[in-house]
């Protein structure tokens, strides 16, 4: 995305301190344990992930979904608005401000219907429960929560002129965007900008990889006590997945998410 | 969003675009004057799309801007699956002060004019944007004389190598060459092409190249600026919708343009040069000595109003004209409703 990131809305109004997202956090977090808040966003963003994908979306569009439901919850709690339905309005909303083309609803429903069958089955026994109506409802609380602050910056293209700065690193890129992509399952892209993120998600890279990049990173003028916060966010993520299976635990889970007061008829 | 919707209060009707219904309404909550742009819902297949696209590029990308000189976005809100966009209050706009009879436009207004929407487009393709449908009626003007951008619906980012975009942007009479060429990588050159053609039109108080077809655009084109050649125009035989036309010599700018100085002439050629490579971006325009040479340009109470407007019985009669306009242009707006809820 282009534009000028330090005059953003991104910037000014969506890069969220450590306090807020506690304090909004309270009341799920009096059900729900940090941890199993964390699980549950991190099966969303799975979903948003597989949804985009069986839509031949471009990662960047599904990047962006994914980081207006985590600002929307970053305000709400999930009893506001069921995320089964919040994920699938962001991927539509993402998809028509990166202009994608068109996704036309019918179609979101239906693939939201088969990847729920097909992909979910172990986290819901019923089927997709909404409709197009839900969707363009939603779609206005959405928009409205987000603050009308659609354009997102994402890590991806920082991260593409650091490669390479580095050198032709072809390996690198390829592990470091795939941490990227898994910190979209962290609290980083709230937290922090996203040129940040790049780096911190190349630090990891680095480390995997056993390259000795010390003397490059040395030379950036970035806050390194901020990218190694990131870097933390990311390996308790790895730690996280290592006894962590979702398959197993999610229905219960699920069950524990705090719900809206109404339900659609099933 | 609908506690938002009663903070408006409707004042009256302004207008009628393609995609949207424009009202003056009073802000209850800190009694400004505000425009708020009803999206219409086109049809039913449209209504199942959710938010409206024009709509949406408009909100995100007024979202991030903040010039003097681009229209503001002050609030956004929805009742019953419509969108309402909440903006700046502008008294009228350059189309509506151009054929104003009773306006005389000075060779400082004129400069004043181009001065203010050039620092807006700046600011735009700085931020990586082309707006693609410039043109006088979305170029709006308050009553301080101060002229802001609007109209963002065609509005987008540009400068991906590899995105391809539609030629189907900018309302004829102020589309580029390459763009009637069915060109799908281009670039700031639209707008300035488009600014331009403005600028004619402010000088001569009518369009300046109003073709009837795209074949006949291309044809007022070339005969007025010639014809372009593979010399002139490296490449111009290799765009899509590309045909040999006659080759024409072009009339000199100053038979047409017979009182504007020559530094004014210079800019004028060089936001009209038919090859967009060649054509300047909004920094080397502000550059030309037309802008450092005398006259200055206008500020504020100097610049004109139209008279009409103080009378609303004449504002009325002004926007019927406008609405009949644009349906002869062929713009015939989707519906007419004149209801009085939003």
């Amino acid at each position: 995305m282009a534009g000028n990131f330090w005059q953003s809305s991104h910037y000014q109004q969506w890069v969220l301190d450590k306090q807020d997202l506690v304090r909004e956090r309270s009341h799920d977090l009096g059900i729900l344990t940090d941890d199993e808040y964390q699980k549950i966003f991190i099966f969303f963003s799975n979903f948003i992930q597989i949804l985009g994908e069986q839509l031949k979306l471009r990662q960047q569009v599904i990047a962006t979904a994914t980081v207006y439901f985590k600002r929307f919850y970053a305000r709400n709690s999930l009893k506001c608005i069921d995320p089964l339905l919040l994920a699938p309005t962001c991927v539509f909303l993402a998809s028509k401000v990166e202009e994608f083309g068109v996704i036309s609803n019918s179609r979101l429903i239906s693939t939201c219907q088969t990847v729920v069958k097909n992909k979910f089955s172990y986290a819901y026994t019923q089927e997709f429960p909404y409709r197009s109506n839900h969707i363009l409802e939603c779609e206005f609380y959405l928009l409205e929560n987000l603050d009308c602050c659609l354009i997102v910056y994402q890590p991806y293209r920082p991260l593409l002129q650091l490669v390479q700065d580095i050198g032709h690193e072809d390996q690198l890129l390829a592990l470091a965007w795939r941490v990227v992509n898994d910190s979209l399952r962290t609290d980083v892209c709230l937290l922090y900008p996203p040129y940040q993120i790049a780096i911190g998600c190349l630090q990891i890279a680095c480390v995997i990889l056993q390259k000795d990049l010390k003397s490059w990173f040395a030379e950036l003028n970035v806050d390194i006590e901020k990218i190694q916060e990131i870097a933390r966010y990311v390996i308790s993520l790895f730690e996280m997945w290592k006894t962590y299976d979702e398959k197993k635990d999610i229905q219960a889970l699920l069950a524990k998410i705090p719900k809206p007061k109404t339900q659609p008829s099933r | 969003m609908d506690e938002r919707f009663s903070r408006y209060e409707k004042i009256e009707f302004l207008g009628e675009g393609q995609f949207a219904t424009v009202y003056k309404a009073r802000d209850t909550k800190t009694d400004d004057i505000v425009a708020v742009k009803k999206i219409k819902i086109g049809s039913l297949a449209e209504a199942k799309d959710g938010i409206n696209r024009t709509a949406l590029r408009e909100i995100k990308l007024l979202q991030e801007l903040n010039h003097p000189n681009i229209i503001g976005l002050l609030d956004v809100f929805g009742h019953k699956s419509n969108v309402s966009l909440v903006f700046d209050y502008m008294h009228t706009d350059l189309e509506v002060i151009i054929k104003d009879q009773s306006i005389v436009l000075t060779p400082a207004n004129v400069k004043a004019y181009m001065l203010m929407t050039l620092h807006g487009l700046e600011y735009l393709h700085n931020q990586w944007i082309l707006h693609r449908d410039l043109k006088p009626n979305n170029l709006l003007v308050n009553s301080a004389g101060v002229l802001k951008i609007g109209d963002f619906g065609l509005a987008r980012f540009f400068g991906s190598p590899n995105r391809i975009y539609t030629h189907q942007v900018v309302t004829r009479w102020y589309r580029c060459p390459e763009l009637l060429f069915g060109s799908k990588m281009y670039n700031t050159g639209v707008d300035m092409w488009a600014l331009g053609c403005i600028l004619a039109e402010l000088l001569l108080r009518v369009p300046f190249l109003p073709g009837e077809s795209d074949l006949e655009q291309l044809t007022r084109i070339f005969q007025t600026l010639g014809t372009p050649t593979e010399q002139s125009w490296p490449g111009v035989k290799g765009l899509q919708d590309y045909i040999q036309f006659k080759s024409f010599p072009g009339t000199p700018l100053n038979h047409i343009f017979i009182a504007a100085s020559d530094d004014l002439l210079d800019l004028i050629a060089s936001l009209l040069c038919i090859n967009p490579i060649y054509r300047l971006n909004c920094q080397q325009a502000l550059k030309m000595p037309y802008f450092s040479n005398k006259p200055p340009p206008s500020t504020g109470a100097q610049l004109p109003f139209p008279a009409a407007l103080t009378s609303r019985d004449a504002e009325r009669a002004q926007r019927k004209r406008k609405i009949e306009d644009q349906i002869e242009r062929g713009v015939q707006p989707k519906r007419l409703q004149f209801d009085t809820s939003w």
